[in-house]
C-alpha cells in the first residue's frame, strides 16, 4: 500500500501543468522519431539530451520528458512498419509480418488501429509491472555491498549484446573502451590527473552527453553518406477506420500474452524490446497454431509483437531506476540523462529521489493514454510525415546535435570532440564493435571503479571478496552465461530472427 | 573475405592497452602509505583485461564487412570536412550562415535536389535560430552578419 502513496504523489508531480506539457510534447516527438526510419529511440533521446539539459529543465520534467518519447518512439516504430514494410526502429521489425501484408489489403487504417490499441494494452501492463516490481527489486538492492555491484555492472557488459549477439569479445571491447574513456580526468579519491596530457579541457573528464551524441547522430549520418539507403519508398493509402469492437475484444487475450512476455523480456538482462517482441510473436504463432493466419495479415500477428515491445520498454526501466544498470542502448541514454541531473540512479533514488522515480512512472501511466490518443485520431499527421526523405532528415538532426551541444558549453572544441566520436563510432560500427557498451561503460566507469576500491579496501587488498557472497557467485555465473550463451544458443536464435525479419536493420539501440 | 580489419582493430587495442598500462604506473604513489588501492588499479586491469580481448582478436578475427569503395570514401571524406569546417566556423560566420550551407552541401550529397535542399535549409536554420534565441533565450553565434 506505500506503493500507492508513492504513486499518488507522483501524479501530483506528473499533472503539473508543465510536466503534461512536456509529457504530451514528449510524446509526440517519440512518436515521430520511432516512425521515421533512419533515427532510432536511442538516437532521438540522445540527440534532446543536451536540449533539456541547456534549457535547464527541472530533474522530474527532464526525466519526463524524455521517458515519454521513449515510450513514443515505441509506438511510433509500427507506423513506418505497416505502411511501408520498413521498421522505424528495430523492435517494430516483427510488425511488418503481418502488418504491411494486412495493410496491402486495404485495411491499413485497421492495422494502425490494432497496432495502437496493442501498444497501450503492453504498455499499460509493463507500467502495472513496473510499480509492482521495482519497489521489491529496489529493497532487495539495498543489501547490495561494494563487491555484489561490482559483480553487477560485470553482468550488465557481458549481458548487453544480447543472446542474439554476435561476439561477445567486441561488446567486451566497448566496454573496456568506454570505461577508459571514463578513467581520463582527475581521480576522485587522490586528485590525480589521470590520462589529461596537460589539457585543461580534459581535467574534468571527457563530457559524456557530446560523446553520447557523437556516436549516435554523427555516426548515423555517417553510415547513411556512404550507403545511400533512400529511394522512393512506396507508401500505403490510409482509408477509413472500419473496426468493430467484436474485433478488438478478440484482441484482448493476444495483448494480454504478448504484453506480459514483452515485459518480462525488459527486465531480464540481454534481452531487451526486439527479443521481446519476437518472442511475443513467435509464441502467439505457436499458441494458434493453424487457427492464425500469420504472416498474411493476421490482427494478432500485429498485436502480439506490438504489446510485446511496448511491454518491454517499461520492463527496461525497471533495471535502470532500480540498480542503476541499463540493459538497452536507450534506457542507457536515460540513464546518462539522469547522472548529468545529478540524481544517482539505483536503489537509494526510490527514497532520495521519489518524486522523480514516482513522477516518471506516473507520466508513463498518463502517457499510454495520450499516446493512444494520438495514435488513433490523429495518425493522420504522422502518416504525411512520414514521407520526409532521410536525405533532408539526417542533416537536419546533425544541425539539432550541434545545436544542442554548442548550447551546453558554447564551446566548438566540443563541437570537434562530438565529430571525433562519431567518427570512431562510424569505424567501430564498420568493425562490428557495439555502440552501446561504450556508452555504458563511459556512464557507469566511475560507479563500477568506486565500488571496486571500496571493496578491496574493506577486504584489505584481497581481490577474493569479489566473490565472496553467495549473491556475488550468482552475479558472476550470470555474466558467464551471459558471454557464453551467444556462443551456445546465438547461432540458431540469429538464424530465425534473420528468416523472420523482412528486411535489414541495423541490430543496436533499442 | 579478408579478416584484415579485426587484425588491424586487435592491434591497435594491444597497442592502447600497453600505452594505457604503461600510462598508469607514472603516476606518483599516493602521500605516505602503500595502499593497496590506488588511482592505478583500475586502469591497470582495464589494459590487462584490454590486452587479452585484443589478442584474442587477432587470433580469430570475423570476416570483414564490406569498406567503402573509393567514391563512397570520397563522399565521407567530404562529410567529415563539412562537420569540422560547421564546427571551426560556427563562431566567426554565424549560426544561420553555417547551418545553412552545412545542411545544403549534406543533403545535396546524399542525392537530394539542389533547389528545395537550399529552401529547407534555409526555412531550418533561420527558424531554428529564432526559436533558440528568441523563444527559449539560448543564444547561438550570430557570426559576421549580426544584425543590430
Amino acid at each position: 500500500m506505500e506503493t500507492l502513496g508513492f504513486l499518488i504523489d507522483g501524479f501530483g508531480v506528473a499533472l503539473a501543468p508543465e510536466n503534461i506539457m512536456f509529457a504530451v510534447i514528449g510524446a509526440f516527438v517519440g512518436t515521430l522519431i520511432g516512425a521515421l526510419p533512419g533515427l532510432g529511440p536511442a538516437n532521438g533521446v540522445a540527440i534532446l539530451i543536451p536540449l533539456a539539459f541547456s534549457l535547464a529543465l527541472p530533474a522530474d520534467t527532464a526525466m519526463i520528458l524524455l521517458t515519454s518519447v521513449y515510450a513514443g518512439a515505441m509506438y511510433g516504430g509500427r507506423i513506418s512498419s505497416i505502411l511501408l514494410n520498413i521498421p522505424g526502429d528495430e523492435p517494430a521489425m516483427m510488425t511488418c509480418l503481418d502488418g504491411y501484408p494486412m495493410a496491402q489489403k486495404g485495411k491499413a487504417a485497421e492495422a494502425l488501429a490494432i497496432s495502437a490499441l496493442a501498444s497501450f494494452g503492453g504498455g499499460l501492463l509493463g507500467t502495472i509491472g513496473l510499480i509492482l516490481l521495482a519497489p521489491v527489486l529496489a529493497k532487495f538492492a539495498l543489501s547490495f555491498g561494494p563487491a555484489e555491484y561490482f559483480a553487477l555492472f560485470m553482468m550488465a557488459f557481458a549481458t548487453l549484446g544480447g543472446i542474439t549477439g554476435k561476439n561477445p569479445i567486441k561488446t567486451l571491447v566497448a566496454a573496456i573502451l568506454g570505461l577508459m574513456i571514463s578513467t581520463v580526468g582527475m581521480d576522485m579519491s587522490t586528485g590525480i590527473q589521470r590520462y589529461t596530457f596537460g589539457i585543461l579541457k580534459l581535467f574534468e573528464g571527457i563530457d559524456f552527453i557530446l560523446a553520447i551524441v557523437g556516436l549516435f547522430a554523427i555516426t548515423e549520418l555517417l553510415l547513411f553518406v556512404e550507403h545511400h539507403l533512400d529511394g522512393l519508398r512506396e507508401q500505403i493509402k490510409v482509408g477509413k477506420l472500419k473496426l468493430k469492437f467484436k474485433e478488438i475484444v478478440a484482441l484482448i487475450p493476444t495483448t494480454l500474452r504478448g504484453g506480459t512476455l514483452g515485459f518480462i523480456a525488459g527486465v531480464l538482462p540481454g534481452a531487451g524490446a526486439s527479443l521481446g517482441s519476437f518472442i511475443a510473436y513467435t509464441l502467439e504463432k505457436q499458441v494458434l497454431g493453424k487457427k492464425g493466419d500469420f504472416g498474411n495479415g493476421d490482427p494478432r500477428g500485429i498485436a502480439a509483437p506490438e504489446a510485446g515491445n511496448n511491454g518491454a520498454s517499461s520492463g527496461a526501466l525497471v533495471p535502470m531506476l532500480t540498480l542503476g544498470v541499463p540493459g538497452s542502448g536507450t534506457t542507457a541514454v536515460l540513464l546518462a540523462m539522469l547522472i548529468s541531473l545529478n540524481v544517482t540512479p539505483g536503489p537509494l533514488m526510490f527514497t532520495q529521489n521519489a518524486d522523480i522515480v514516482w513522477g516518471v512512472i506516473a507520466a508513463l501511466l498518463i502517457g499510454n493514454f495520450v499516446l493512444l490518443v494520438m495514435n488513433i485520431p490523429m495518425i493522420g499527421i504522422f502518416v504525411r510525415l512520414l514521407s520526409i526523405p532521410t536525405h533532408y532528415l539526417l542533416p537536419i538532426v546533425t544541425m539539432i546535435a550541434f545545436v544542442g551541444i554548442y548550447s551546453i558549453s558554447h564551446s566548438t572544441f566540443d563541437l570537434k570532440f562530438m565529430v571525433v566520436f562519431g567518427i570512431a563510432g562510424y569505424i567501430f560500427r564498420k568493425l562490428e564493435v557495439p555502440i552501446v557498451p561504450i556508452i555504458l561503460g563511459l556512464l557507469l566507469g566511475p560507479e563500477v571503479e568506486k565500488n571496486l576500491s571500496h571493496a578491496l579496501v574493506i577486504s584489505d587488498g584481497s581481490w577474493a571478496v569479489l566473490w565472496g557472497s553467495p549473491l556475488a557467485i550468482g552475479l558472476w555465473t550470470m555474466s558467464i552465461s551471459g558471454l557464453m550463451l551467444p556462443y551456445l544458443i546465438g547461432p540458431l536464435l540469429r538464424k530465425r530472427f534473420q528468416k523472420a525479419k523482412p528486411e535489414a536493420v541495423e541490430p543496436d539501440n533499442d | 573475405m579478408t579478416k584484415i580489419g579485426d587484425r588491424l582493430l586487435g592491434l591497435s587495442l594491444l597497442v592502447l592497452a600497453l600505452a594505457y598500462g604503461w600510462g598508469s604506473q607514472q603516476w606518483p604513489a599516493p602521500f605516505g602509505t602503500h595502499e593497496t588501492v590506488g588511482p592505478d588499479t583500475f586502469p591497470l586491469l582495464l589494459a590487462v583485461a584490454l590486452g587479452i580481448t585484443s589478442l584474442y582478436l587477432m587470433v580469430k578475427p570475423d570476416p570483414d564487412n564490406a569498406w567503402p569503395n573509393s567514391r563512397s570514401a570520397l563522399e565521407l571524406l567530404f562529410a567529415i570536412g563539412v562537420l569540422f569546417a560547421y564546427a571551426a566556423l560556427i563562431e566567426v560566420l554565424g549560426f544561420i550562415f553555417t547551418s545553412l550551407v552545412a545542411i545544403s552541401l549534406l543533403s545535396w550529397r546524399m542525392g537530394a535536389p539542389i533547389k528545395t535542399t537550399l529552401i529547407i535549409a534555409t526555412i531550418c536554420s533561420v527558424g531554428v535560430f529564432f526559436i533558440f534565441n528568441d523563444l527559449l533565450s539560448l543564444p547561438l553565434p550570430s557570426g559576421i552578419f549580426e544584425v543590430q
